[in-house]
Formats: C-alpha cells, sequence, structure tokens
C-alpha cells in the first residue's frame, strides 16, 4: 500500500468540537510538518458555529498552537491553512447535503482532489444516523469515499447493530473506519510485533506457562466537564466496551497469517467470540467518592457539576475474564479501568507462573516475585520484563530487577499521536486499526450481558475514594484466586 | 562515590505531576543521546525519601553517593518546601553512570518534589503516579516520623520497607514502642542498627559471660545504646540494666562493669549505611525483637 495518500478531501463533521480542537487538527498538522499529506489535499470543517473559512483557521490555528506535539512552523501551517476551508450548517437541514456536496465540487475544482472523499463524523451518536444518510444520498461515481466514525459506536449491540446497517445499506465495509484510537498507539501495535516477531515469546504464550494477565486502564483525571456523556456511558460503555477489550484480543489472538486488515480482525473476533461471558461474581462496578489525587482533595462522582446527586454511574469496572480456547482454558484475564484511580496508566501485564522449584535455601520466598512482562502503553511506552537475579557478593541473595525498554530512549524518536496514524491509514485505505462490524457486535454483547445483571440490584455508590485503585471487592475478586492486583 | 557521565535536569515551579512525567520521559531520552545509550534501563526499585527541609543538604549527599550502586528511581518529598499550602515545584535529574571499562551506562533518576503544606498531608497521592511498576519500594524517613499522623500512614500503605535512623530522634527509647506498631504493617529497619553490628559481633562473642549480664553501659548516642541492651534482652530473655554516656558515635561498651574490646571495622559513610538498608529484603525478626524490648 502506497505510503503517500492519493488526493483527497477531508471533511470533518463536528469541527467546531473538542475533538478537532484537540486531537483531528494537531494531528493533520503534524502530518502537514512530516509532508505526509498529499500534495493535492483540502479539509472541510462542517458545524452548526455560525464561522467563516478565516474563523476557522483562527479557531485550529490556536488549537494546534495548543495541543500539537512539535513547534508551531508557521510555513507548514500556512500549506495547511491555505487548503483549508469551513462550512456552516445545521445537519438536520433539507439543504445541507446540497451545501456540502457544494463545496466539495469547488474544492475538486480548486484543489485537484479528484472527488476522493474521507468523512470524518466527529458527532456524538444521535446525529450520526442523519449524517449517514446525507453522505450515502449524494456519492457520486467519482473518486472513492471512506468514512471515519467515532466511538461510541452505539450504546448497546442493538442500537449499534442498528447502526451498522445504516452504514453498510450506504457503504461497504472497507469504506468504514471505525476509530478506537487505542489501536493508533505505538505500543499497542508493538503487542503485535512483541508477539508474532519475536521467536522466543509465542512458545511460552499459553496458559501452560502464563498464570494470569493483568490489563488496566486507568486515570487520575475526572470526568472533566463532560457529565452529560459519562451519566449515560459510564466506564462500561466508556472504556471496557471498547479499549479494553481490544486490548485483550491483541494480548490473546491468534497469530494472523499476514498483518492486513481482515487477517488481523479475524483474529480479533475469535477471541472475542471465544469470551466467556463473566457471571457476577466476576465483575466489580465502582464509583469514587471525594479523595486525594496528587495531594489535592477532589470531589466525589456525584458531587461533580452536572451529575446526579444519587447518579448510579459505574466511574469503574473490574472484571475476571475466560478466553474459551485451547491456548488460553482456565487463565483468567483480569482487566480493570477507572476514573479517578492512583495514576494514569494503562498496561497489559504478563504474569508467568513461579519457577516450580527454585534451590536457593538462602533466598526468602518473600524475595523472589514471579516473572512478569510489562507492556506500558501509556505514559512511559515500552516494555518492561522482571526477573529474578543473584545479588553480587557472597551467599545467593536474590533480588527483582526490572529491564526497561523504553521506545523515546531506544529509538531517539517521538512517537507519534495515535490519531496521526489513524487518520493516515484511513487515507490509505488501511483499515488494519479500525474495528471491523462483527468486532463492534461482539464487544456489545459481551458488555449487555454484564448491564443487564447490573440492573438487578442498586449499587452502594461511592465505594472507593478518589485517589485510591477502586473498590475494596475488586480486590477480593482476585485474593480469592490468591493473587493480588500490581497497585504499582 | 562514581562520576555520572552525563546529568540532565530539569526544573519547574506550581507543575502538575503529568508534567514530571513528561520531564522525565524527555530527560531520558536526552540523556541517552548525550551518552549513546542508555536505551534499556535497569530498575530495581522506587525509593521515596520524606526529607523534612533541614535534612534537605544530607538527603542529597547520601543520594549522589549511591546512585549508581542501585539503578532507581529516586524521590525526595520535602513537606513543607514549596510557600504556598497546595504548591507543588519540582527538580527532576536523570543521570548515566559509565560502567567500568563499558560502552554501556546506568540510568539514575532523581525526583525532587517540594511540597506545601496541605499537599504534604496526603503524600500517597503524590508518589503513586511516580512509582516504577512492579518494583520493590523503600521509604527512607529522615527525622523522628510522625507517628499516627496521617503522612506516615500513608507512605507505610504503599512502602514494602521503611527505613528510619533512630539517632536522628531526640528520645528515641520512647518512640520504639510506637515504631513496633509498624513491624505488623512493613518491613523495617534502622540505620543505629546497622551501626551496631560491630559492637554486637564483640558482645556476641563474649559469650558465655554476656549471658549473664544484667548491666550495660555505653558511652554512645542513645539510639545505639538503648537498641544495644533491648537486643540484649531480647537475645537472652532477661532484663539488662542500662546506662548511657552520650557521644556522637559508640566509643565503649562494658557488661556488667568490664569493658569489651573496641571493634575494628571498616567506616561506612551515610551513602554505604543506606545502601546496605536498601539490599535488605523482608523482615528482621531479630532487629525488632531488639527494639520491642528497647523502648
Amino acid at each position: 500500500m502506497a505510503q503517500t495518500p492519493e488526493p483527497c478531501a477531508l471533511v470533518i463533521f463536528g469541527a467546531s468540537g473538542d475533538l478537532a480542537r484537540r486531537k483531528i487538527f494537531p494531528a493533520l498538522y503534524a502530518l502537514a510538518v512530516r509532508r505526509l499529506l498529499p500534495e493535492r489535499f483540502a479539509v472541510l470543517g462542517a458545524a452548526r458555529s455560525e464561522w467563516t473559512d478565516e474563523d476557522f483557521r483562527r479557531q485550529m490555528e490556536a488549537a494546534v498552537r495548543e495541543f500539537g506535539r512539535d513547534e508551531f512552523r508557521q510555513d507548514a501551517w500556512d500549506r495547511l491553512a491555505e487548503s483549508t476551508h469551513y462550512v456552516a450548517l445545521d445537519f438536520e437541514h433539507h439543504m445541507a447535503g446540497d451545501q456540502i456536496a457544494r463545496s466539495l465540487g469547488e474544492i475538486d475544482e480548486e484543489r485537484g482532489t479528484q472527488g476522493n472523499r474521507v468523512y470524518y463524523l466527529a458527532v456524538p451518536p444521535d446525529a450520526m444516523p442523519t449524517l449517514v444518510e446525507l453522505i450515502g444520498e449524494r456519492r457520486t461515481a467519482a473518486g472513492w469515499t471512506r468514512l471515519i466514525v467515532e466511538k461510541p459506536f452505539g450504546r448497546d449491540q442493538a442500537s449499534a447493530r442498528e447502526l451498522n446497517e445504516l452504514i453498510q445499506h450506504r457503504f461497504t465495509e472497507d469504506e468504514v473506519f471505525r476509530i478506537d484510537h487505542y489501536l493508533g498507539k505505538e505500543t499497542v501495535q508493538n503487542m503485535a510485533a512483541l508477539r508474532f516477531a519475536n521467536g522466543i515469546f509465542e512458545p511460552i504464550w499459553n496458559r501452560q506457562f502464563i498464570d494470569h494477565v493483568q490489563i488496566t486502564v486507568a486515570e487520575s483525571i475526572g470526568i472533566e466537564g463532560r457529565a452529560g456523556y459519562y451519566e449515560r456511558a459510564g466506564a462500561i460503555r466508556d472504556i471496557f466496551q471498547n479499549h479494553m477489550l481490544q486490548l485483550v484480543a491483541l494480548t490473546a489472538m491468534e497469530p494472523p497469517t499476514d498483518f492486513t486488515a481482515d487477517s488481523v480482525r479475524n483474529e480479533k473476533v475469535k477471541v472475542l467470540k471465544a469470551i466467556h461471558t463473566p457471571g457476577p461474581k466476576h465483575v466489580v462496578r465502582g464509583q469514587y467518592g471525594r479523595g486525594y489525587i496528587e495531594g489535592i482533595e477532589v470531589p466525589g462522582y456525584r458531587e461533580e457539576a452536572g451529575v446526579d446527586p444519587a447518579s448510579t454511574t459505574e466511574t469503574y469496572v473490574a472484571a475476571k475474564l475466560f478466553v474459551d480456547n485451547w491456548r488460553w482454558a482456565d487463565t483468567p484475564f483480569y482487566v480493570r479501568t477507572g476514573k479517578r484511580l492512583p495514576r494514569r496508566e494503562t498496561t497489559i501485564a504478563i504474569q508467568f507462573k513461579r519457577a516450580p522449584h527454585p534451590p536457593f535455601a538462602e533466598a526468602a520466598a518473600e524475595e523472589l516475585r514471579p516473572n512478569v512482562l510489562i507492556v506500558h502503553v501509556q505514559p512511559d511506552e515500552g516494555v518492561s520484563l522482571a526477573i529474578a537475579a543473584k545479588v553480587p557478593g557472597l551467599g545467593m541473595k536474590l533480588r527483582t530487577v526490572h529491564m526497561d525498554f523504553v521506545y523515546g530512549g531506544a529509538f531517539q524518536v517521538e512517537m507519534p499521536e495515535a490519531y496521526e496514524r489513524l487518520i493516515l491509514d484511513a487515507m490509505r485505505g488501511d483499515a488494519t486499526l479500525f474495528t471491523r462490524a462483527d468486532e463492534v457486535d461482539e464487544q456489545w454483547a459481551i458488555v449487555d450481558a454484564i448491564v443487564a445483571s447490573w440492573k438487578r440490584d442498586r449499587p452502594a455508590f461511592p465505594n472507593y475514594a478518589a485517589g485510591t485503585w477502586g473498590p475494596p471487592s475488586a480486590d477480593e475478586l482476585l485474593h480469592r484466586d490468591g493473587r493480588s492486583w500490581r497497585h504499582h | 562515590m562514581g562520576t555520572a557521565a552525563h546529568v540532565e535536569e530539569w526544573t519547574g515551579e506550581n507543575v502538575s505531576l503529568a508534567e514530571v512525567e513528561e520531564a522525565l520521559t524527555m530527560l531520558r531520552m536526552e540523556s541517552g543521546r548525550e551518552t549513546e545509550g542508555p536505551d534499556l534501563r535497569t530498575s530495581v526499585m522506587t525509593h521515596i525519601a520524606w526529607v523534612p527541609p533541614e535534612w534537605h543538604e544530607a538527603a542529597w549527599n547520601t543520594l549522589e553517593g549511591m546512585a549508581e550502586r542501585h539503578p532507581s528511581r529516586a524521590i525526595l518529598l520535602i513537606p513543607g518546601g514549596a510557600p504556598g499550602e497546595d504548591d507543588l515545584a519540582a527538580r527532576v535529574q536523570a543521570a548515566a553512570f559509565p560502567l567500568g571499562g563499558e560502552r554501556r551506562h546506568v540510568a539514575a533518576e532523581i525526583v525532587e518534589l517540594r511540597l506545601g503544606a496541605r499537599r504534604a498531608r496526603a503524600p500517597q497521592s503524590i508518589v503513586m503516579p511516580l512509582l516504577i511498576s512492579g518494583l520493590p519500594v523503600f521509604c527512607r524517613w529522615r527525622g523522628r516520623p510522625p507517628f499516627g499522623q496521617r503522612e506516615l500512614e500513608e507512605i507505610a500503605g504503599l512502602a514494602d520497607r521503611l527505613v528510619v535512623d533512630s539517632r536522628e530522634w531526640p528520645q528515641p527509647a520512647g518512640d520504639y514502642p510506637l515504631l513496633a506498631g509498624l513491624f505488623d504493617e512493613l518491613a523495617v529497619s534502622d540505620i543505629a542498627w546497622r551501626r551496631t553490628l560491630p559492637w554486637r559481633v564483640g558482645l556476641a562473642r563474649d559469650w558465655p559471660e554476656v549471658g549473664s549480664c544484667r548491666k550495660l553501659a555505653v558511652r554512645g548516642p542513645l539510639a545505639d545504646a538503648h537498641l544495644l541492651a533491648g537486643w540484649l534482652r531480647a537475645r537472652l530473655e532477661h532484663e539488662v540494666e542500662l546506662t548511657v554516656e552520650p557521644a556522637d558515635e559508640v566509643e565503649a561498651v562494658a557488661v556488667d562493669g568490664r569493658p569489651l574490646p573496641e571493634p575494628v571495622s571498616e567506616a561506612l559513610d551515610p551513602s554505604d549505611l543506606l545502601s546496605g538498608e536498601l539490599e535488605t529484603f523482608g523482615r528482621d525478626r531479630v532487629y525488632e525483637a531488639a527494639v520491642r524490648a528497647a523502648g
């Protein structure tokens, strides 16, 4: 597949929103700085705000200066700004489609984008059906069309299926790019490299050698003013349904025959299908109360602006999952995600079984920890391996040593933001790092079963203090199995 | 003391921990560029030091003497070290120490956090984001720990081992029962206890006479004297009366009026002493029994 995309126009619906400011435009700018955008390229922002082209450019320039990872370079910005346009419209209005089509026609003429379109739906879920229809109705035979769909993709299996059917009525699967930005992270992709490009790991990557897997997606921030969204989503829809289950799938999947979109996604779907729906005893939900973050007292979830003071929305989920296949039978995957946890951390920790008989009488058992391979997705992207080593000197004193492979240190380059990679891949038509309809469907099937079991009782929230690692029942989930969470 | 091949530093006032994490990443990259490595970092622990401002200089001196011996991340918490109640100021260093004769380096990171008074009351939430995953956490508490206070309980809750030096306490005998209250929670060691080792060896060599010891006289620091007496009481399982003549170092020990020969021992600097404690894992039951009998 070509590295540089073909000429195209990128249409961003929801262009005045937070995602465009914080992620999409800074990513486009980073691509522009590295000259990875096609020569013939244009951006068309579309939103309700009554802005002109100039207003939009000014807003996006400010966003790039604030959120961009590169030092601001006027020449690079000018190149991008010159090809940036804006159209103010009400998506529900019957003329909206014509307005977009007219603007894109002009862009094709001016910029030579040849009718190739990437539509980025950075809008709330309820706006998506209208836009899918609007875009689908006005497809032309000239050029290709691709659709980037932001999460959340539905709020349950039924709504996700409805949206998928609507999309598939207008677009083929290879034209649809459902974003889960975790898949764009270098370290997540490195999981595949680690497992399948190194002969040493795959032979031991199974139930015989691995005691269990722990996946943590922890955030120290609260809901950051997004009460409206979060009250409806909760941790299970915000993180568990997408990022968490993707990390499980990448960790557990069989080696694909090649790294093409369908080969990789076929293997991930097999894992999702093999996940045994966890029973109520294997799932813990929590909601944070008041506590301390970075030494400062922070309010509880129910005290956050816009949150129902009696809210039962979960801000924490932990689960014990089993992947029912030959490789993983009886090997638990303990997963947890939450807000207002002590640190921002996304890790996949593979804990190997202990050495069967360490013949070192002098070494106390407490000094010998099992080997753990930790994939650090964020922050400090890299991989570390905990091994036991002899302390130099007389006697046989052992201690755990961490060997850390840190991405930034090894390659001496700054890693691209996930959105840079994903936007570029969508322009190039490479869907490997995007979720397929059947993946989304399987993810929701698991989540729906969990949510259904929650409806049977009313949780006693809040049940963990901000700045702690979640409710005590999450610890019990592992203690029952003689294990414990990695707490740091 | 080794000399770092390269030291990178970042400082900031009113910072967030996310900025400190970013600084660590940035410094590690810069340090790697300057020294052709380390692209593989080896760590054995996170070392927290609770350092009230009056101990600041001593703490840095100790750290500089041991960075290359314990590849680790050291986090110095300076309570009350920032003017505003909620202020947080940081100084971050990444150092690369050359390994003899090889083109490889050992990386050490030092994060100094000066905490406003209110922040200092919730130190766990400050330290947690900076711990190295999966490795033991040692905490060196400078001065007398505030027994029963929240800051000590929080640090004790996350550390695997607490290292104190009871020589730094004004009235160690009165505080030993409070220290013993922590033993079931985490492993504790005392640099003062380590200093008494040559004298304990001397007392052991005095066997069997020492077995009937009823009176111990020590010319030396209060902490060392009480620990020696506690050790004898615990081992011999009978009362031993202690008389202390204060001095900066243990200069003389007498058993029932009979002076012991002065032991020959290598002088250890503060870095050596702390380094020794950082190589110790698990609980030291003999020490714990000595502390219980010392108070």
